[in-house]
């Protein structure tokens, strides 16, 4: 028997939700890598190559992924890469908590509050999203 | 599932490459943050100090300018006055944890096309210490 109706609605109506926040979020971070590289470097867990290709890549991978979410194409991939890069960032938030680093985020370029306790809990709340996501696509017959 | 990772992760390095070489905001590959002993074997560098005004009247880099971004439109004139581009530039703010030197380095690239602009690691703290 197949999924009843509103659950589905709702699994899709969640991912272009989340698909549009990596969408956006990776505009805003591609719109001035020069800055999210600051961003990345603020967080002393690379050198600063690996930093500057990171902040030329993920903003691109959050784009992609996020533009396949909200169309619904490849929906397990981009699931998956979406749930990988939210474990990484909530990973480099609590890492810069637990060292006290006064720093913003760049989730979202240079916009938003200071500090990373909002956008942690924010990330927990998306990862919880895209792990139900996740449960289900892989739960659901090819 | 694999192949659709495959596919996105290469479908996001078109663009990145394009943006490694034509982006106008692209980062620069070179290392820009330096440790106080490098910064000081430079004779005629430039330090420029991001912290507040209090922080900067307490004690300062001897030689040092205030440049931080609450004031920048006032102080900026002085930096420009200062500098020249043989001179490297030290930028530095309170402590490892803090980011407006890094602000403060990125906005003298970007808005005033400074070239040789480097982040003091450890900011005033790590100079305080060397000096003690």
């Amino acid at each position: 028997m197949g999924e009843n109706a509103p659950m589905k609605c709702f699994a899709r109506i969640l991912g272009i939700a989340v698909g549009a926040v990596f969408l956006i979020a990776g505009a805003m971070k591609a719109w001035n890598p020069a800055q999210f590289a600051s961003d990345v470097q603020n967080y002393r867990l690379l050198t600063w190559t690996s930093v500057v290709m990171v902040a030329l890549y993920l903003p691109w991978l959050e784009i992609v992924s996020g533009a396949a979410l909200v169309f619904g194409i490849a929906r397990r991939g981009s699931i998956a890469i979406c749930t990988g890069l939210m474990l990484v960032f909530i990973g480099a938030l609590i890492s810069a908590k637990l060292r006290g680093l006064d720093i913003d985020c760049g989730c979202f370029g240079h916009t938003g509050p200071h500090g990373i306790t909002w956008p942690l809990l924010r990330d927990a709340l998306l990862l919880a999203a895209l792990l139900f996501l996740l449960f289900r696509e892989t739960r659901a017959p090819r | 599932m694999r192949r659709q990772i495959v596919a996105l992760l290469l479908l996001a390095l078109a663009p990145a490459l394009l943006a490694a070489f034509f982006h106008p905001r692209r980062p620069s590959w070179r290392t820009d943050e330096i440790t106080v002993a490098v910064a000081q074997s430079w004779k005629d560098a430039l330090w420029l100090d991001a912290r507040p005004r209090d922080a900067f009247e307490h004690a300062h880099v001897p030689g040092a300018l205030l440049l931080n971004e609450d004031e920048w439109n006032d102080l900026l004139p002085a930096v420009l006055d200062a500098w020249n581009p043989d001179r490297n530039v030290v930028v530095y703010c309170s402590s490892l944890s803090c980011q407006a030197s890094r602000d403060v380095a990125r906005r003298l690239r970007e808005e005033a096309q400074f070239s040789r602009v480097f982040v003091l690691q450890g900011g005033w703290e790590a100079w305080e210490k060397t000096h003690r």
